[in-house]
């Protein structure tokens, strides 16, 4: 009978987690872009598998004027969409890759 | 004596231990769940004894600063036990850890990733009586990761300084036991998407057990020596990963009259945000 719960449990659990995770796959840079926006690519080292990137991009996300994020850590870049009207340091972004765990790479546009 | 014997091995969490020298990212959550199964058999003595059990482990972890990850470890832990015809169930709580990894090293190539973090926890006395070593133990260890391409490997090693202040209510100071492990994977991304990918993993895990004290003499039927062979498999889809392994034991050397590990296999998830 525990058996069978504690199976129940981690059934659930997938199930959840099947489903709460959809996101679809990712071109940096292809996202829709406001007018007025501007895109900045940077390339980004120690990014190695589809569950690396998020908690680079949730750092990068915090930063004030960030529009978008959006990592690829086979593309080893991630892509930043700065808000209209906002100025965004470059080295903000090279502390949010820091404070990741990856390394800096160039910027590349 | 039987059943202190039986419940001998432990609750640890070993197993698909890739990337764990690679610590997260600073404000990274990591809600860690696994269901082991084990079972102990093949009986020296005539009392035909047989242990199934079930340990169903959470681990949540938090990336406080980029070099600094705190750990919460919990497990449950469902057992029964068979001797002589006659069959004994225990459910209950395990000992509560408490962990901190702290980054030592970490260089990212375009080539390359390797990684080297130490370990240290403290494991509290609070688990219910059937399941708890009554004792606070100190568990370092060092963890070696690297990537290159789409392989991996790990080298991991922990020594569980059992019962370093104190000891159990019987008097019993539990043995100490050393683990090292080595882990290979290969990554393979699936449909041309960059946020899923499936890892075929194998492990070689060899664990050591001293034998338990008592006023300075070994308690009778602790203490063993293990080598596992494990293939396993990862799922990865973006934050999620879905982990199974099987765990072999290809050789042993067990004290007394203790009960043979028999194979053993464990589910996982881990949710990243």
């Amino acid at each position: 009978m525990i058996q069978h719960a504690f199976l129940l449990i981690l059934l659930a659990v997938f199930l959840v987690g099947a489903n709460g995770c959809t996101t679809s796959g990712k071109n940096v840079g292809a996202q829709v872009m406001q007018e007025g926006s501007e895109t900045r690519v940077y390339e980004v080292f120690g990014m190695n598998c589809p569950g690396c990137h998020g908690g680079l991009e949730k750092l990068i996300r915090k930063i004030p004027a960030v529009q978008h994020v959006e990592a690829n850590w086979k593309e080893k870049q991630v892509a930043v969409t700065v808000k209209p009207g906002d100025e965004l340091n470059d080295e903000e972004i090279y502390d949010a890759i820091r404070r990741a765990n990856f390394t800096v790479g160039k910027r590349i546009k | 004596m039987v059943a202190v014997v039986m419940i001998s091995s432990n609750t640890s969490a070993a197993g698909i231990s890739i990337d764990a020298g690679l610590t997260p990212p600073e404000d990274r959550w990591i809600l860690r769940t696994q269901l082991r199964y084990l079972q102990r058999d093949d009986d020296p003595t005539s009392m035909d004894r047989k242990m199934d059990r079930y340990i169903f482990m959470t681990v949540l972890a938090y990336g406080l600063r980029r070099n600094l990850t705190v750990m919460l470890k919990q497990a449950a832990v469902h057992q029964e036990m068979s001797m002589a015809g006659s069959t004994g169930k225990d459910t209950g709580i395990a000992d509560l850890s408490l962990l901190t990894k702290y980054r030592i090293y970490r260089r990212n190539t375009p080539e390359y990733t390797f990684g080297v973090a130490t370990v240290l926890g403290l494991e509290l006395p609070t688990g219910g009586d059937t399941f708890t070593s009554e004792t606070w133990d100190v568990k370092p260890g060092l963890y070696l990761s690297g990537r290159r391409g789409p392989w991996a490997s790990d080298f991991n090693t922990t020594y569980a300084w059992n019962g370093f202040a104190d000891e159990s209510s019987r008097g019993i100071n539990p043995g100490d036991e050393l683990s090292l492990d080595w882990a290979l994977a290969h990554q393979f991304s699936i449909g041309g998407k960059a946020d899923i990918s499936l890892t075929p993993v194998f492990e070689l895990s060899y664990k050591n057990i001293s034998p338990d004290r008592l006023e300075d003499h070994n308690v009778s039927d602790t203490g063993e020596s293990v080598l596992y062979l494990s293939p396993g498999i990862k799922f990865t889809r973006s934050s999620f990963i879905l982990e199974a392994l099987a765990q072999f034991p290809v050789w042993q050397e067990r004290e007394g009259s203790q009960l043979k590990r028999d194979t053993g296999v464990l589910f996982g998830t881990r949710f990243m945000f």
